[in-house]
């Protein structure tokens, strides 16, 4: 034995001293970020987002060119196409953000509880003195970081090229409009989150997280007088914004309120899964 | 000498299979106790319900006199069957994290795994990434996640049995070092490795235990006196040896109390006897080979081996 270890007293327990659940918590977080860098999702998420930001104002203001190059076209035709508003083409890039960038998203974190379980690790985790919640908390936290980053980076390079190239927005509108889209992902993300501690599989989860947004879109376009207040009527709301036509500010508050709460649930309910099917297989 | 953990009635069914069914046994504070028993016999889900990990179905866990709340992880090491990490760690960085997920500050945490991954002989490799670790490295390096925040009880499940010869070693002799300094509890199939480290042992069998005490008592109490006899493989022998063992087996069925023998089996060219007066019954078996001139090779007293009572315990 050498010196180094002989340093260890294992007779000194450190009761008293031991850290409060909100230091683990912070903790946790930290381990979730250092994996994000360390699978270079950090990196190459928040890239996506910037691309897909920047496409959308230039690929509008190059589409005359790229059609007339594209050569398909008769000899001596006139292309004339109206150049879009500038408030239009962010809301085009809050629907490119809605369809592949929630793809790519939900992909980075398919397997962020299940994999953890599958592995075996998980065992090795929820054995310590923490609670599902935090773990649960600490997965969101970094998801939550991720989502925001990624999207703030990407809308606000959308926001620059339009207003160079096609028109400039209001950064107040751009501001709204990124708020409620942002916490239109953050439901999307705690379903996704839901959906990884329940499913054991990562592309089921992926794929119910899909469908599961789907639905909520879809019914409350489908039933805006109905549905309005639904978490599934956020993306909507956020064109609006984006458009600076905003039309009902009461049902916006509604479909805020009802996310937050939505987010709290599913949270509850992660938390409780876990400790369910962690002490019960 | 304290009780430090108490396990009443502990029962865990999974549907309509009783895994584990109404075992009682405690763990005195300083001693090793060894979970022995055949697979399948419920080791893994008692020590997962011990850990916290498994909700029992019936029955009661009390730590140092009480039922357990959330703290009572905080006493626990674990370290699981086969225990597997975050790959993209290094050694040293989940050590780390495994303490302070045990309620250390982050300059304790640091302290103890660097002295930890020393010890349990990681040091070279302990800014590596998990992911290139060997099978007895993770097993070393579960042992220094358990051991980060000094837990009073460490419970290990199956620790060495999926190690090569070499990294079996290794573990159990750190074993042999970590038992004067805390609890153990640690699950096995091997009778080796319990008899080698453990004081206490609770040998399971379907669910149950069917044996448990300190092994030195055990063994004293269940020492039986044998006799082991063989001949050379000539015809002649072999049928005297049948005969003899024909009429010794009569003997024990008909229950006669004068019987000097307990059991008796037969292998290929011996025989082995177990005998509750070894003086009479050697005189009896000598005086039998003397008299039909066996060819003797060996005659050999002794006792029985807990290898002996475990089987007979396990498979009866």
């Amino acid at each position: 034995m050498n010196d180094s270890a002989k340093t260890l007293n294992v007779h000194g327990r450190f009761e008293g001293r031991a850290t409060t659940g909100w230091v683990r918590y912070v903790v946790m977080v930290q381990k979730e970020v250092l994996e994000l860098a360390r699978s270079y999702k950090l990196l190459w998420v928040p890239l996506v987002f910037i691309l897909l930001g920047m496409m959308q104002p230039v690929s509008t203001y190059y589409m005359p060119v790229i059609l007339e190059r594209a050569g398909s076209l008769p000899e001596g035709t006139v292309i004339d196409i109206p150049m879009p508003q500038g408030a239009e083409v962010l809301a085009q890039t809050l629907q490119q953000f809605g369809t592949l960038g929630v793809l790519v998203l939900v992909l980075a974190f398919m397997g962020t509880v299940s994999g953890e379980r599958m592995s075996g690790v998980a065992a090795i985790i929820m054995v310590k003195p923490i609670s599902p919640l935090a773990y649960i908390g600490s997965k969101w936290t970094a998801m939550l970081l991720l989502t925001w980053g990624s999207l703030t980076a990407g809308y606000l390079g959308s926001w620059y090229y339009t207003g160079l190239l096609i028109g400039e927005v209001p950064l107040i509108d751009v501001c709204r409009s990124l708020f409620v889209y942002g916490l239109w992902l953050s439901m999307v993300m705690v379903i996704a989150l839901l959906l990884s501690t329940w499913l054991r599989s990562p592309a089921a989860a992926a794929f119910a997280t899909f469908g599961g947004a789907l639905v909520l879109t879809l019914l409350a376009h489908l039933f805006p007088a109905f549905l309005g207040w639904t978490p599934g009527s956020l993306s909507g709301y956020a064109y609006q914004l984006a458009a600076s036509s905003m039309e009902d500010s009461k049902m916006l508050g509604y479909a805020v309120a009802s996310t937050l709460v939505g987010a709290g649930v599913c949270i509850s309910l992660s938390a409780a899964l876990l400790s369910k099917s962690s002490t019960d297989e | 000498m304290t009780t430090l953990l108490q396990v009443m009635g502990l029962s865990k069914s999974f549907g309509a299979v009783n895994a584990v069914n109404g075992i009682h046994f405690s763990i005195t504070e300083g001693h090793c106790a060894a979970l022995l028993g055949p697979n399948g016999a419920g080791k893994t889900t008692t020590i997962r319900m011990i850990a916290g990990l498994l909700r029992q179905t019936a029955g009661q866990l009390i730590f140092e006199g009480k039922e357990p709340g959330g703290k009572h992880r905080e006493l626990i090491g674990y370290l699981p069957q086969t225990p597997s990490f975050y790959n993209w760690m290094t050694g040293l960085e989940f050590v780390v994290y495994a303490g302070r997920l045990s309620g250390l500050s982050s300059a304790a945490a640091r302290k103890n795994a660097l002295a930890l991954v020393e010890r349990v002989g990681l040091a070279g490799a302990a800014k590596r990434r998990i992911g290139s670790y060997s099978g007895g490295m993770k097993q070393r390096l579960g042992l220094a996640q358990a051991l980060t925040h000094q837990p009073k009880l460490l419970i290990l499940d199956e620790p060495v049995s999926a190690l090569d010869p070499l990294g079996r070693r290794e573990v159990l002799e750190l074993l042999h070092e970590l038992k004067q300094e805390t609890t153990i509890l640690f699950s096995t199939h091997v009778l080796h490795d319990a008899e080698e480290l453990c004081d206490d042992v609770i040998i399971m069998r379907s669910g149950q235990v069917a044996l448990q005490g300190p092994l030195e008592e055990i063994r004293r109490k269940h020492r039986k006196l044998t006799m082991e006899l063989q001949i050379e493989n000539d015809a002649a022998s072999r049928e005297w040896l049948s005969s003899y063992i024909h009429n010794v087996q009569q003997e024990i069925d008909s229950s006669n109390l004068s019987c000097l023998f307990e059991a008796a089996e037969q292998h290929q060219v011996g025989a082995r006897f177990t005998v509750k007066d070894s003086d009479a019954a050697r005189r009896h078996l000598v005086e039998a080979l003397a008299r039909h001139q066996v060819k003797v090779t060996k005659l050999e007293l002794g006792h029985s081996s807990l290898e002996d009572l475990f089987m007979e315990v396990v498979s009866t």
